[in-house]
């Protein structure tokens, strides 16, 4: 399926409408793949003997890369597709552990018609459920082009 | 041992800078590593930042060297910002630029001292400006 295929664009948006979140359970194995397309050394990604020499849990830690994906997807989704997605701002907070389960979430703060068409900006965040809130920021996504 | 009076004289400084192909086997594993779609026919948007630093032309160690750390040292994200002027295309050769253009040195009561920099990525396609990523690292910095 494609975005152009995919592109559900979102009906009656105003601000404060929420953006329709994004659960995941984050899997380990997929930060040893990210590991390798990042050729990021870091064994605290792949290698949970190095978190206990570290003195830190057992769990491998998310790449931050991944968990800023994580909202992106969702803004994408959201708007109608990955092309959709202008800007994208994010502050890191805390740690994503491997088996935690994540819920990507936002809401629309402001409409702005441009060159582009309507874009919405959206406060977005990222947290762990039952933990921290990890990812907080905003972002601006077309939709609906002229 | 880092310099005493932090790293300003390095705002400025040009990465190597290269290229970096969104090639499809990329955008798949990518879009997989996400839990995405791996069939989307536009690159997943993280590529931009991806495709920045796999072609500064520098490796982490060497990035983190100018600042005389290491990955020992522990060095996290701060501050991400993606601007995509266009989207990405599937297949297409980049020219990835970069420098860095801020290094802040801060003292916390908790976390002690440390370096704050931020580097900045940008993606060609022609003439065209595809993005620009900005990111910033924060380096701890042991007492002396």
């Amino acid at each position: 399926m494609s975005s152009a295929e995919a592109r559900a664009v979102p009906r009656d948006v105003r601000v404060g409408t929420e953006i329709e979140p994004l659960e995941l359970t984050v899997d380990p194995e997929k930060m040893k793949v990210m590991a390798a397309l990042l050729a990021d050394p870091n064994p605290i990604h792949f290698d949970p003997r190095s978190l206990a020499a570290l003195g830190m849990q057992e769990r491998t830690v998310n790449q931050g890369p991944l968990n800023m994906g994580y909202l992106q997807t969702m803004l994408a989704r959201w708007a109608g597709g990955r092309d959709r997605l202008l800007s994208f701002q994010v502050r890191f907070r805390g740690n994503v552990l491997a088996g935690d389960r994540v819920r990507a979430q936002g809401v629309v703060t402001a409409i702005t018609d441009t060159e582009r068409g309507r874009v919405a900006t959206c406060d977005i965040s990222l947290r762990v459920l039952g933990g921290a809130e990890v990812l907080t920021g905003t972002a601006d996504v077309i939709i609906e082009e002229h | 041992m880092s310099e005493p009076d932090g790293y300003a004289h390095l705002i400025g400084r040009e990465f190597p800078g290269g290229e970096y192909t969104v090639a499809p086997w990329r955008a798949w594993l990518t879009a997989d590593t996400l839990l995405d779609d791996p069939y989307d026919e536009v690159p997943h948007p993280v590529l931009a930042w991806m495709a920045g630093v796999a072609g500064w032309g520098m490796t982490w160690d060497e990035f983190f060297g100018w600042f005389d750390a290491t990955a020992d040292d522990g060095p996290m994200f701060g501050e991400h910002r993606t601007t995509m002027y266009r989207p990405l295309r599937m297949g297409a050769t980049y020219r990835v630029s970069g420098r860095v253009v801020s290094a802040e040195r801060k003292v916390g009561r908790r976390a002690g001292t440390m370096d704050i920099v931020g580097y900045e990525l940008d993606l060609h396609l022609g003439e065209d400006h595809v993005a620009r990523c900005f990111n910033s690292i924060v380096f701890p910095r042991r007492p002396a």
